[in-house]
């Protein structure tokens, strides 16, 4: 029960904090459009992910393997 | 903290959030005027050619009961092509093969009559190497407008002892002027081991009970074959500002079926030892509960602190039903040297607590009804250090035959627990882009 609570209000939290950003126009995203600023792993990166989703217990939430296709954790 | 099982029915307050999201996502959308310029979502078919050299040593080997080499190398070559189909549908094909030597594998048969079978040593069996083989095809779809993501995915693997096959989709909303992403995906795997054990527990490994005197393992076979896995996920992105963005994302993985690993031998506190030339002689095999449900939260915050130098840091609580609670943090710094050059340093920490069926070798009891002493699943933790460089040619002007050249990547890392495990890898990539 405390854990669904939790994974609530951080959702909650989230869309309140992220909806009160400003708005920026496509010709202000120089900056975050450098591909430096992608908010996902780089694709080289993909061997270290699943080599630990094979050494670690934990997994998910990064855009890698979660469980699942190899005889891993 | 142990983990209370989050059923469906109680995530309804989770899905009603999401739900009000993708409403306004919706009600957000901007539709394309008549001939407003479109851009492609992908302009050229774009060819990844990747490889990398992993190898690992330690010494608590899951193949001898927690005690043992666990050397280990590994080659995998990749090949990612993405092909548009039209201005608004990709087709995604990875094909990944890696193929390992392992020491620990090995010893699921350690008597090659070569030398005295030994934890600490390779034995030459059938069981020393292997190849495993996955492709994986996806589709994606961008609406008219580019608000509005759909993708779908289907992969096959297979090794000699284990078969993948899985399937799954997600959805993708913009909105705030692309300002804000919303996602949603799921993922199902379908796996099937070949039940490959100790080769002193197997039918025809009957020969040790009449060679080693007194040696009676209460050991039987597995009944299930498969294992199976859903996942469900959602991330929001979000731009907080001209130099920072921000995303968060939950996943929710079920699995069931045959979690173990029927070639991980267990040595028992309350048996007697029997061993065969060097090498003790299995008691019993892994045994974990038939379900597993994990909680993987994460959140990635990124700083263009100026046209040189980036921050992008990554942070992730994760837990599950087996008593396991970890940590992940990491912080990567790309510096652009030139236009062309970046170096990319990283630091990774993890740490995780042990599974509540976890023991050392030799430390379980016959007595209780799930035992591994596999240390990925015990308490440590763990220091990777990275060093990246990266070459990127926007324009391709090098070229191959048709292809030109869009980028260098070379990465490598070191790994190191705070247990006697350590492990490094060396990772290549280029990519090209087909005229």
């Amino acid at each position: 029960m405390k854990m669904k609570k939790k994974i609530v209000l951080l959702a909650g939290l989230g869309i309140m904090l992220f909806s009160s950003c400003t708005v920026l126009k496509e010709y202000e995203k120089v900056n975050i459009n450098d591909p430096d600023m992608a908010l996902a792993d780089r694709k080289i990166d993909k061997f270290q992910t699943t080599f630990q989703s094979y050494r670690e217990a934990a997994s998910g939430a990064n855009g890698g393997k979660t469980g699942g296709g190899c005889g891993c954790n | 903290m142990r983990l209370q099982l989050i059923h469906f029915s109680d995530m309804k307050y989770l899905f009603s959030l999401l739900l009000i999201g993708s409403v306004l996502a919706v009600s957000a959308q901007d539709d394309i005027t008549a001939g407003e310029y479109k851009k492609r979502v992908l302009e050229h078919t774009e060819i990844d050619f990747l490889v990398n050299y992993y190898q690992q040593d330690g010494e608590n080997a899951a193949v001898t009961g927690g005690y043992g080499t666990e050397e280990l190398q590994d080659l995998s070559p990749t090949i990612v092509v993405a092909v548009p189909l039209n201005d608004d549908d990709v087709l995604t094909i990875n094909a990944n093969i890696s193929a390992y030597t392992s020491a620990s594998s090995s010893n699921i048969d350690p008597f090659d009559g070569k030398q005295p079978a030994d934890p600490f040593v390779a034995s030459s069996g059938a069981s020393k190497s292997d190849v495993w083989a996955n492709v994986v095809g996806s589709y994606s779809h961008s609406s008219e407008d580019r608000n509005l993501l759909w993708n779908a995915n289907l992969s096959v693997s297979a090794e000699f002892d284990y078969t993948s096959f899985g399937f799954g989709g997600g959805r993708t909303w913009l909105f705030n002027e692309k300002n804000t992403e919303l996602s949603l995906n799921g993922n199902i795997y379908l796996d099937t081991w070949k039940l490959l054990y100790p080769i002193e527990l197997r039918p025809e490994g009957g020969s040790f009970q009449q060679v080693v005197p007194g040696y009676d393992p209460s050991f039987n076979e597995h009944t299930s074959k498969g294992r199976n896995s859903y996942s469900a996920g959602i991330g929001l992105s979000q731009i907080l500002s001209s130099r920072m963005t921000g995303y968060v994302s939950a996943d929710f993985i079920l699995q069931d079926g045959l979690l173990a690993t029927p070639f991980h031998r267990i040595y028992f506190a309350d048996k007697e030892d029997y061993f065969y030339e060097n090498f003790q002689l299995a008691d019993d095999i892994e045994q974990l509960p038939d379900s597993r449900f994990k909680i993987a939260l994460g959140a990635r915050l990124n700083y263009f602190v100026n046209h040189r130098v980036t921050l992008r840091t990554y942070y992730r609580y994760y837990t599950d039903d087996w008593g396991i609670t970890s940590h992940t943090a990491s912080l990567e710094i790309p510096v652009k040297i030139t236009d062309k050059f970046t170096i990319y340093p990283s630091y990774r920490f993890y740490n995780q607590t042990a599974a509540d069926y976890f023991a050392p070798y030799n430390e379980h009891l016959s007595t209780e009804e799930y035992y591994t002493s596999d240390y990925d699943l015990s308490k440590f933790s763990a220091n990777n250090y990275g060093f990246g460089v990266s070459y990127t040619d926007v324009f391709t002007k090098s070229h191959i035959w048709k292809l030109g050249l869009k980028s260098i990547d070379a990465k490598f890392h070191k790994y190191d627990r705070d247990s006697a495990f350590s492990a490094s890898m060396f990772s290549f990539g280029v990519k090209f882009v087909v005229d």
